[in-house]
């Protein structure tokens, strides 16, 4: 890939986590976010996500809710649990293809800091998206 | 006891006494009579006869003066303390010429009774005043809560706190609309009830079907009737009541279907998620410079995953529709951005099929009233119908302009195959297609029955008008954003929540 050097000097340098388990997906932000200048690690199971996150080394976590082991909302719960200390400083952003009703989405989005249906962004958007997160 | 004897006793002394008098006088007379056996003595004996009647209406008079006496003061003390009787002054014992011991120890017992049966009174009526202290109240085995003039809760029983998941200390003094979350599924809500019967009834009852509880905090979303009970000023302060029936279990049997759509949007998101995303790839990276046709397809296949997004979420917002879940957050919006942003998404498809749109907007246009991913989506569906029945016809027409009723009105127009008159009355019915077109043009006959029930629920109207071989024209209008506002302020609504013909947020200005 030796396109990298064509890309503009990159703002960032922040860490993203991405809990994701369909493959391509995983790849395809990966791929658009490393060459934003974004460092991106990428778990598929639910547990090792957790796991992962709860180390606090991660500006962002790309959340998606539909993930093997553990799911999405329940990641969501433990890493946004008032009674964790130390909490977890990460933007935590839902991605996630699954229709969900306006008032569950609405319950999720409270404790999340975005909220993403990936069928509606391409990587190009995502990245957008995350350089607009402080 | 004592005292009835010793009353007894008395009694007893006086007309023994008296009786002795009697016969003394009588015996006398008759003594004196015989000594002197003459005119005297017959005399003697009706003056000793009559002595002794007068003495037996005396004795008569002062006994039963006497014995009454304490009946009497029994008598005046129960009126004393009869509730019903006022003013009758308390029973003075000391004037008691006899049985005074027994009278004032029955008025004491008497007063003792009062006061027991006073204290069972008092408690009874606090009982009952007091919900709280109520039994049927707090086991009911319905969720049961009541509120005071101003809406706050002042008592919610076991069933209740256990039903919405919080504990009955934290309901009682809350604002009843900020714990119950609920949404009707009608213009007809226990808000608007309330303001109604308030104005008008003294006691009222309602009840509603198919109620939801919205989700919160984690705590699963309910389904009940509702049936509510007012009262105006209740003198126990209990003015509202509501008791809830429970429903999940059937109601949330109807949200099957959606479900079903669900998992299906979800399988069918995933791939194209994917198909956007290398398409994207492949238009950075892929230098198409000497290789126009290359570029061309690019560009197709760019347009049909965009297609089949907006197709997948057509298919959702059908379901919401059909579900009554299709829920509108009508915000001010600056009109002429959203339709060239829309255009401008939809140029490419138009482009594929070699048609240009051409779009006008007037000047003067005031910031309207909408839900920018909805009112997008009846623009797709107008320009992608048209691009569809465009037929030779290379242009379309998209004009946005202020109306004679002052309302924003949005055309688009095509100049291809236009619509038989016979067609027109179904055309905005649910999976309706023009069966003469129906092999040669794609679709799913959602798209119009979707942008109608959207614009409605927006307070605007669609229309169309078309004449075969030349071409149609559907138009929809949106109200001015300060009109809207102005409309929802009569309903008394706070908050901007519309839906197609769905669920209503009970009082949106409690919403969480």
């Amino acid at each position: 890939m030796s396109e990298d050097q064509d890309q503009p000097a990159t703002k960032t340098n922040r860490s993203v986590l991405c809990i994701e388990d369909e493959h391509f997906i995983a790849e395809l932000y990966t791929r658009a976010l490393t060459k934003a200048g974004y460092q991106v690690a990428t778990i598929i199971d639910g547990k090792e996500g957790l796991a992962a996150a709860q180390t606090n080394q991660y500006d962002i976590i790309l959340l998606d809710l539909m993930v093997p082991n553990l799911t999405g909302i329940e990641i969501l719960r433990a890493l946004r649990d008032p009674a964790r200390v130390p909490p977890v400083r990460s933007k935590i952003i839902i991605t996630t293809n699954l229709e969900q009703r306006d008032d569950v989405r609405a319950d999720i989005e409270k404790q999340a800091d975005g909220y993403l249906v990936k069928a509606e962004i391409t990587p190009k958007e995502l990245v957008e998206f995350l350089d607009n997160i402080q | 006891m004592d005292h009835l004897k010793q009353l007894r006793q008395k009694l007893r002394q006086v007309i023994f006494g008296l009786l002795l008098l009697e016969n003394l006088l009588l015996l006398g007379g008759w003594y004196l009579g015989s000594l002197h056996r003459s005119h005297v003595t017959v005399i003697m004996l009706i003056g000793a006869g009559l002595l002794a009647m007068a003495l037996t209406v005396l004795a008569m008079i002062v006994l039963s003066n006497l014995s009454l006496q304490p009946l009497e003061a029994l008598w005046q003390a129960v009126l004393h303390i009869s509730p019903t009787e006022q003013g009758v002054a308390a029973p003075d014992v000391n004037k008691l010429r006899i049985g005074k011991d027994l009278v004032t120890s029955l008025i004491f017992q008497i007063y003792q009774f009062a006061d027991v049966a006073n204290k069972a009174a008092n408690e009874a009526r606090v009982k009952n005043s007091d919900i709280s202290q109520n039994f049927i109240a707090q086991n009911l085995p319905l969720p049961l809560f009541v509120m005071d003039a101003s809406d706050t809760i002042i008592f919610a029983n076991e069933m209740a706190s256990q039903y919405i998941g919080i504990p009955v200390s934290d309901l009682v003094g809350k604002n009843v609309y900020m714990v119950l979350d609920m949404s009707f599924p009608s213009e007809d809500t226990l808000d608007n009830w309330l303001k109604g019967v308030k104005s008008k009834n003294a006691t009222a009852t309602g009840s509603w079907e198919r109620v939801r509880l919205n989700v919160r905090d984690n705590h699963p979303a309910r389904h009940f009737d509702l049936a509510a009970y007012y009262n105006r000023d209740n003198p126990d302060k209990n003015e509202v009541m509501l008791a809830l029936f429970d429903h999940t279990k059937q109601y949330s049997q109807d949200d099957q279907a959606v479900s079903f759509i669900a998992l299906s949007v979800h399988e069918l998101r995933t791939p194209l998620t994917l198909l956007r995303g290398y398409i994207e790839v492949l238009e950075d990276e892929i230098d198409t410079t000497g290789n126009p046709e290359l570029a061309d397809f690019m560009e197709k296949m760019r347009s049909q995953a965009e297609q089949l997004m907006a197709f997948v979420n057509n298919i959702l917002n059908v379901a919401r529709v059909d579900d009554d879940q299709l829920q509108l957050s009508l915000e001010s919006g600056d009109w002429p951005t959203v339709l060239k942003k829309a255009v401008a998404d939809l140029s490419l498809r138009a482009k594929v099929r070699g048609i240009t749109l051409h779009c006008r907007i007037a000047a003067n246009l005031p910031a309207v009233g909408i839900d920018r991913l909805s009112i997008h989506e009846v623009i797709n569906n107008l320009v992608d119908n048209a691009i569809k029945y465009s037929g030779g016809s290379r242009t379309i027409e998209i004009e946005s302009k202020l109306n004679k009723e002052g309302l924003v009105e949005t055309t688009v127009q095509d100049f291809g195959l236009g619509i038989s008159s016979s067609i027109m009355p179904n055309l905005f019915t649910k999976f309706y297609r023009d069966h003469r077109n129906r092999a040669q043009i794609g679709g799913t006959g959602l798209g119009l029955y979707l942008s109608k029930a959207i614009v409605t629920a927006h307070g605007g109207s669609l229309w169309v008008r078309s004449k075969e071989g030349e071409g149609s024209v559907f138009g929809f209008t949106l109200l001015p954003y300060d009109q809207l506002t102005a409309e929802l302020k009569k309903s008394g609504n706070q908050e901007i929540t519309r839906s197609a013909h769905g669920w209503i947020k009970n009082h949106s200005m409690y919403r969480r």
